[in-house]
């Protein structure tokens, strides 16, 4: 009982901090690819995680939702808690924590089915609507959350596949946010659209802001400098520097930071 | 500092970084002849000035249309950032010092019709020699990014201030010995101002270089020592 109440007043103190990962290790068999990683992540707040290839950033991103679980030699080591609750214990459902995180990757992945079916699946597997009146409105809301709902409402039962590239991964976000997420994870989401279809997805990933804690993976530093508040740069497995957004893109602490973002050899 | 993955974005900083040197180079040679030709009467040179001043202006002109040009196509960032943003400020503070001497020149082609003010030429000769040498620094620590150099220069700046102040006095005093003085007085007066003015612009690019090579502009009040303002009757 003590412990709980002295758990309940550190979080009250850190009520701005929605993910916090404390020295996370990530083993791929010997490969060590996350190396003692110390991060608090804000709640209503896009943080941008930004790195060269293979610096962990995307390895990192999916130790959040447990997406990692899925592969069988990789290893998570170090504490990752989500509104203080250790998201790695034996007694979390991971079906569960990815409704409370969801997800929403590089290519947009729309399943073979109508628009309706793609936002209402989750939903409906989570049990969230009683009636199919309540499942139109979860479909409403998370489309219009999807900033695509315009854009559909008249064709709500045409396959979601015969959208275009942008709208299938604002598709995509609608679907993520309908099962009432917390956190929204983005790995890479505007790398296969168009300018055009970028902008509208950036749009739509400032105003999720108000409601989530989103954290974003991208390879365009001018991306990150546009959506984020916060930004994470990783190096080598390691997280060389975290800061405020504006001041890791005016005036960075660490040299490979500025060398990495100035577009300079290393 | 690492090169750019993209040599031709190297290319063109220097680009841009040579032009401010050489815009500068124009404005040390502009403020050393304007002050010349007072102390030696030369109409000519005291010409070349005012007509020299076209040149500044249209290297301003440049290297405002490099830097939007590196801004639009490279989306600087960081050091970067800062050094285009640094060198658009940098040729701003040269221009209007280039106006300055301009004007010295011109009020030079009035004077050398009324007879010298005992020593005063002198004076302002070496008051602009002074700036000069602080322009000189405050480039070289522009190229060298060197924040100590252009705090050494920042700190200098009282000196011109005393100098003119000194001058201003000595003006007050030779206007009220003989009414006959005041125009010459008038305008050695405001070339003095203009000298003190090139100061706090160098200044300006020294606060500039200080941002460029720390991220920060310098925060303590320099100081200040022109009192002028507070004159009222000469002592």
């Amino acid at each position: 009982m003590e412990d709980h109440y002295r758990m309940d007043r550190t979080m009250s103190t850190a009520q701005d901090t929605k993910i916090s990962a404390r020295n996370v290790q990530v083993h791929y068999a010997d490969n060590h690819a996350i190396k003692d990683v110390n991060v608090e992540i804000g709640d209503k707040t896009v943080t941008a995680f930004i790195g060269p290839s293979g610096c962990g950033k995307s390895t990192f991103l999916r130790c959040l939702n447990r997406m990692n679980d899925t592969i069988d030699i990789c290893r998570v080591g170090g504490d990752i808690l989500i509104d203080g609750e250790d998201i790695y214990d034996p007694k979390v459902d991971p079906v569960q924590l990815r409704a409370k995180v969801g997800m929403v990757f590089q290519k947009p992945n729309p399943f073979p089915k109508s628009i309706y079916d793609n936002v209402a699946y989750g939903p409906k597997i989570h049990g969230l609507a009683a009636n199919k009146a309540e499942l139109d409105q979860i479909v409403e809301r998370a489309l219009r959350r999807g900033a695509i709902w315009d854009e559909v409402k008249d064709r709500l039962h045409a396959p979601g596949t015969g959208l275009s590239g942008g709208q299938q991964q604002r598709l995509c976000i609608a679907r993520a946010v309908a099962t009432e997420p917390e956190v929204l994870l983005m790995d890479e989401p505007c790398s296969a659209l168009d300018p055009i279809a970028t902008a509208q997805v950036e749009e739509l990933i400032d105003e999720l802001r108000q409601n989530y804690a989103v954290v974003i993976v991208t390879h365009s530093m001018q991306q990150a400098a546009r959506v984020s508040q916060k930004t994470a740069f990783f190096h080598l497995g390691n997280l060389v520097e975290y800061d405020d957004t504006d001041q890791i893109f005016t005036n960075p602490k660490d040299p490979r930071t500025e060398s990495y973002i100035s577009g300079r050899i290393g | 500092m690492n090169e750019h993955i993209s040599s031709a974005y190297d290319r063109d900083l220097e680009e841009i970084q040579t032009l401010v040197i050489k815009m500068g180079g124009l404005v040390e040679v502009a403020i050393l002849n304007a002050g010349e030709a007072l102390a030696k009467r030369d109409v000519a040179l005291a010409e070349s000035v005012r007509a020299g001043d076209k040149d500044i202006d249209a290297l301003e002109m440049q290297i405002n249309e490099e830097a939007a040009r590196t801004i639009a196509l490279r989306a600087p960032v960081s050091k970067d950032l800062r050094s285009v943003l640094t060198t658009l400020r940098i040729a701003a503070s040269l221009e209007r010092i280039g106006d300055y001497a301009k004007n010295i020149a011109k009020r030079t082609t009035t004077l050398v019709d009324i007879p010298p003010i005992n020593g005063t030429d002198t004076a302002l000769k070496r008051m602009s020699r002074e700036v000069q040498v602080m322009l000189k620094d405050v480039l070289d620590s522009y190229l060298r990014r060197d924040a100590v150099l252009a705090e050494d220069v920042r700190q200098r700046d009282q000196e011109v201030d005393q100098m003119y102040n000194a001058l201003f006095r000595e003006f007050l005093t030779f206007m009220m010995e003989d009414p006959r003085n005041i125009t010459a007085c008038m305008h050695l007066h405001f070339m003095a101002k203009n000298v003190e003015r090139m100061g706090d612009l160098v200044t300006n690019m020294a606060e500039q270089v200080i941002y460029l090579s720390t991220g920060e502009m310098p925060d303590e009040a320099r100081p200040k020592d022109d009192q002028t303002a507070f004159v009222s009757t000469p002592e």
